[in-house]
């Protein structure tokens, strides 16, 4: 790292340590204006049994079997002292007083919803902004104004994001393209249900690039692919550097996931005299001339160990 | 080095320090007084609950198309089995499990225990068949981990001359099992915070595509690999009300079960002695990393800042092979690489909404991968026939610092504009053939709704990507001096999205995703010149009630590749230009017709085409269209005989069909130096029918569960 750019990061960290600390210890109120402070009285009489009172069907008593209706945990709303519905809901009293009828006041989940996304975020990321939404702020969903009940069925025993096949048929219903590739000829087991949009991505934001959950690219498919992390004795540049220079990871129609299908993937790079700026066409086919440089693996017949050698003559990748 | 790795650690710690002491800082807000809230009403679950299923699937015509990563590869009857349940007691003790595919290889399942708000115990095990391909045959046997050649077997300079090889030839199948199993515990120390470790144990083993050659004499090989990777990760969280702090340490180790794969050469040897080959194999390697991440929420102008730090290093130490099969090779010295890479990551974000309207981000990161092995000078022999000499190993670093940004302001309810960028600078390591590069991007986006529930986002944005000047000096001793390397090339970027989502009635809604993006090498001269795609997709549902939906999808795309090449100085230049197009068509739904009866229907098609056309000294000239063709068709009746016990009935109905001129009628001796597996383009077609059985424990009476 530069010295001059490692300088920066340390007085930044100590310009924030020094601005922000003593600025939370005045806290001075809360200043996140999405949530205010409700005024005593603002909320219902008994809680979660005034609520019940009226909405006590299967849609709404499904949160008793999900984690958030757990109450022993005192972490969750209806942990002890936990603002049960409204913590969610946000305070319910006007809706009581009211007789029901319009939920002013209320904040209401879902697309439909009267209430803004910043409004439904805003009760999710007040548990939730500190743990599993952390990078939430930063990421590419809340500055495309992402609901999280966008994603997220919280009324429901078991939330169809939360598992495998489930979460691919939400992810894919926004990410078009991405539903496109998986019935790709080459692709990760997603089609099939076994590998979920979370095993590489963060939807929840993350400070990696494209939301992964690894810090680079590499680091987020070498989690699985941990034979190729390497160091190898001989090293193949573009395989350091990044995956994504050759994969395409979310479906191609080339094997591998490969990006183009070898020799013409190879021959963006290797150019010159020999044998890597041969001109390779249909010549070289069954029924002409047939060319190892073309069939089957192409460049790959050779030189198999593409993603780095230890052997002391894997100098060209060939052993 | 260790005034890198100073800094490094140095760095890490001011942002712990940093993170704790707001930590202290940070203060509970008040909340009204819910002492009266016994909530009486609320129906916690308590007890147990669970259902089993069993049942039987016949599949027709399945293979490793097929079957690649659902196990269901050849046609048989499969046991189609699982279960799940929960047990929880009033004091919040609990047990759950739940167990998929128990009668396939991609079975997997959990079983968790703990008790609420204190612990959480997670015991996970997956296994993910992947088999690639069932039409090969190969003359080569395992013969304890060598790939040995039948006693009879006659080299010959070419395959069509191999007299044995017809007579040899024996199927193989190219694909392996992975299988994870995980134990994962966390403890909740109090409601801020949370310790929690995982251990993971996944075992990779199979047969392998692998290829290897005596300089023009190519084989391709069934190679048999076994490998482990342990992985541990421990750390501790804390969350208050403004903050949070996670420290995590890593530690992962990968074994290779075998250190290379020696292998008969079925060719004449081209030298006395070379009759032997040996493949280097993936070394035993090593992970640790220590990160610190959290965010913490600033006092002005509703900012939330992001924070994470993470530093590690990657090592081997395996053993070297001797450089060579021929005689009197030997262990070269030193006798292994002690490779070292550093890796590090910085990364601060910070996100604000200043005014209602508008809302800023931005995130400035840091990733470098400084690789600290030694580099050395090893004597080399050229595919196990003929001495090299001597090369220097070349070591890639690179410190990659990236700065992104935007902001949106809502002009009014029908207008939302954006605006941002990117700038990634790359600087690689001395002895690359390129110092750095940087690539700047901007966009603008405009989001308008004209109508309610009618919204169109349009974002436009370019790039350009710039590169020192090629260091052919640096280039490694021997390295073709005029590699050009795409990813390191000047690059002009063009491209433009358009999304639309339109509620048309309270029950139908519609959706259009477009993309397209031009990427043109225009400084490069030789390789890629061009990279084009255009994207088109879109989705129609119909959902008048909870219990009816259908959908239908469309999407196309279409990417467009244009290189060019020399065979050498004097010859005309060759040009290939590669074009693919791909469509996906997808209709269903979903009906819940009665109490009793509900079914499912999805249809699939996608097919796919390839086109390269190749253009030498003003010679055109066309490969066959490589295409694909896939149709898939799921059908599902569920009838729920009493509350507790339900019926499902699945039909499936997969064809696959495709060309590849690559493997198009390539046999083991089609090519006269290529003794090839004679691997098949994928096809299939398949039926697959299933019957299960659910039975539901547990359920209060008329209580019923959807999955």
């Amino acid at each position: 790292m530069d010295p001059v750019v490692r300088a920066g990061v340390i007085a930044a960290f100590a310009l924030l340590s020094s601005a922000v600390i003593p600025a939370l210890a005045a806290d001075a109120g809360d200043h996140v204006a999405a949530v205010p402070i409700p005024a005593p009285g603002a909320y219902s009489p008994q809680g979660a049994d005034t609520c019940l009172g009226c909405h006590n069907d299967a849609s709404v008593t499904g949160i008793f079997r999900t984690k958030h209706a757990r109450p022993n945990d005192p972490r969750g709303p209806f942990g002890h002292g936990g603002l049960q519905c409204e913590a969610c809901h946000g305070p319910g009293g006007a809706h009581v007083a009211a007789g029901g009828g319009p939920p002013a006041g209320l904040v209401v989940f879902g697309s439909k919803s009267p209430s803004s996304v910043a409004q439904q975020n805003a009760n999710c990321l007040g548990c939730h902004k500190a743990n599993a939404a952390r990078d939430w702020s930063t990421s590419a969903h809340a500055s495309s104004d992402l609901a999280c009940a966008g994603c997220h069925k919280l009324h429901v025993e078991k939330d169809p994001v939360l598992s495998t096949a489930g979460q691919i048929e939400v992810c894919t219903s926004c990410h078009q393209a991405q539903r496109a590739d998986l019935a790709k000829p080459s692709h990760h087991p997603m089609r099939e249900g076994t590998m979920a949009c979370t095993a590489c991505h963060s939807p929840h934001g993350s400070s990696g690039p494209a939301q992964l959950v690894k810090n680079t690219v590499n680091e987020t498919c070498t989690s699985c692919h941990a034979e190729y992390r390497g160091p190898y004795l001989w090293e193949h540049q573009p395989v350091t550097e990044d995956c994504t220079n050759c994969h395409q990871p979310h479906g191609s129609v080339q094997p591998a996931l490969l990006k183009m299908r070898t020799p013409f993937l190879c021959q963006t790079c290797h150019e010159g005299a020999g044998h890597p700026s041969i001109a390779n066409t249909p010549q070289g086919l069954p029924g002409g001339t047939p060319s190892a440089y073309l069939l089957a693996g192409g460049c790959i017949n050779c030189h198999s160990q593409i993603h780095g050698s230890n052997s002391p003559s894997g100098r060209a990748l060939m052993r | 080095m260790r005034t890198i790795a100073r800094f490094g650690y140095t760095q890490a710690l001011v942002g712990i320090g940093a993170a704790l002491m707001l930590a202290q800082a940070s203060r509970a807000e008040p909340g009204p007084d819910t002492s009266a809230w016994a909530c009486t009403q609320c129906p916690f679950a308590v007890g147990y609950q669970g259902d089993v299923e069993l049942g039987a699937l016949q599949a027709n015509g399945a293979n490793a198309t097929f079957g690649r990563y659902t196990g269901i590869d050849h046609s048989t009857v499969y046991a189609d089995a699982g279960a799940d349940g929960q047990w929880r007691s009033a004091d919040g003790s609990y047990a759950n499990y739940e167990f998929e595919r128990l009668g396939l290889a991609s079975r997997d399942g959990t079983v968790q225990g703990g008790r609420e708000g204190q612990f959480d115990l997670r015991l996970r095990y997956d296994g993910q068949p992947t088999d690639l391909y069932d039409t090969g045959a190969s003359p080569f046997r395992n013969d304890g981990g060598r790939l040995a050649l039948p006693a009879d077997w006659m080299a010959a300079a070419t395959t069509g001359a191999m007299t044995a090889l017809t007579a040899s030839l024996v199927p193989v199948n190219i694909g392996f099992q992975r299988r994870t199993l995980a134990l994962v515990a966390q403890y909740f120390a109090s409601p801020h915070w949370t310790l929690f470790g995982e251990f993971s144990r996944q075992e990779k083993n199979g047969t392998e595509l692998s290829s290897a050659s005596f300089l023009t004499e190519a084989v391709q090989l069934p190679q048999p690999f076994d490998y482990v990777t342990n992985s541990f990760n421990a750390g501790a969280a804390w969350a208050g009300s403004k903050a949070s702090l996670r420290l995590t340490y890593t530690d992962s180790w990968f074994e290779d079960h075998s250190d290379s794969l020696s292998f008969a050469n079925p060719y004449l040897p081209l030298v006395p002695g070379s009759t032997e080959g040996r493949l280097g194999t993936p070394p035993d390697n090593t992970l640790q990393q220590f990160a610190a991440s959290g965010t913490a929420q600033l006092p002005w102008l509703a900012t939330t800042l992001t924070y994470a730090a993470s530093i590690g290093s990657l090592r081997q130490n395996a053993a070297f092979l001797p450089v060579s099969t021929l005689p009197d090779a030997s262990v070269p010295t030193p006798g292994s690489l002690d490779g070292d890479v550093r890796l590090s990551h910085y990364a601060i974000g910070l996100a604000s909404r200043p005014l209602p309207k508008l809302s800023l981000r931005g995130n400035a990161t840091y990733d470098g991968r400084n690789d600290q092995t030694t580099p050395l000078a090893l004597p080399y022999v050229v595919t196990d026939t003929f001495p090299g000499g001597t090369a220097l190993t070349p070591r890639y670093g690179e410190d990659r610092e990236r700065l992104d940004g935007g902001a949106d302001y809502a002009f009014a309810r029908w207008l939302r504009l954006g605006v941002g960028g990117q700038f990634l600078d790359v600087r690689y390591s001395p002895g690359q053939a390129f110092a750095h590069s940087q690539d700047v991007e901007s966009w603008a986006r405009a989001t308008i709704a004209p109508i309610d529930n009618l919204s169109f986002t349009v974002k436009y944005g370019d790039g350009l990507r710039k590169a020192s000047a090629l260091n052919v000096a640096a280039l490694p001793a021997g390295e073709n001096p005029l590699l050009l390397d795409y990813n390191y090339a000047p690059r002009d970027r063009v491209f433009t999205t358009l999304t639309s989502t339109w509620a048309i009635t309270p029950t139908i809604s519609w959706a259009l995703e477009g993309y397209l993006a031009k990427d043109d090498y225009r400084s490069s001269t030789l390789g890629l010149l061009a990279s084009h795609e255009q994207r088109g997709s879109t989705n129609i549902t119909w959902m008048p009630r909870d219990s009816l939906s259908a959908y239908l999808d469309a999407g196309y795309q279409r990417l467009y590749n244009m290189q060019t090449g020399y065979t050498d100085a004097d010859a005309p230049p060759w040009l290939v230009a590669d074009t693919e197009r791909y469509w996906s068509m997808s209709v269903g739904g979903q009906w819940t017709a009665s109490q009793r009866w509900s079914f499912t229907m999805d249809y699939l098609h996608a097919p796919s085409y390839g086109d390269i056309g190749s253009d030498l000294g003003g010679l055109s000239q066309a490969f066959p269209q490589n295409w694909s063709r896939l149709d898939s068709l799921r059908l599902g009746v569920t009838y729920r005989w009493t509350p507790a016990l339900q019926l499902h009935l699945r039909y499936e109905h997969e064809s696959y069909n495709s060309s590849d001129w690559a493997l198009n009628g390539v046999g083991p001796a089609t090519v006269p130096n290529l003794l090839a597996l004679g691997i098949q383009p994928y096809r299939d077609d398949v039926n697959l029918i299933g019957l299960t059985a659910r039975y539901q424990f547990g359920l209060p009476a008329g209580a019923s569960r959807s999955r």
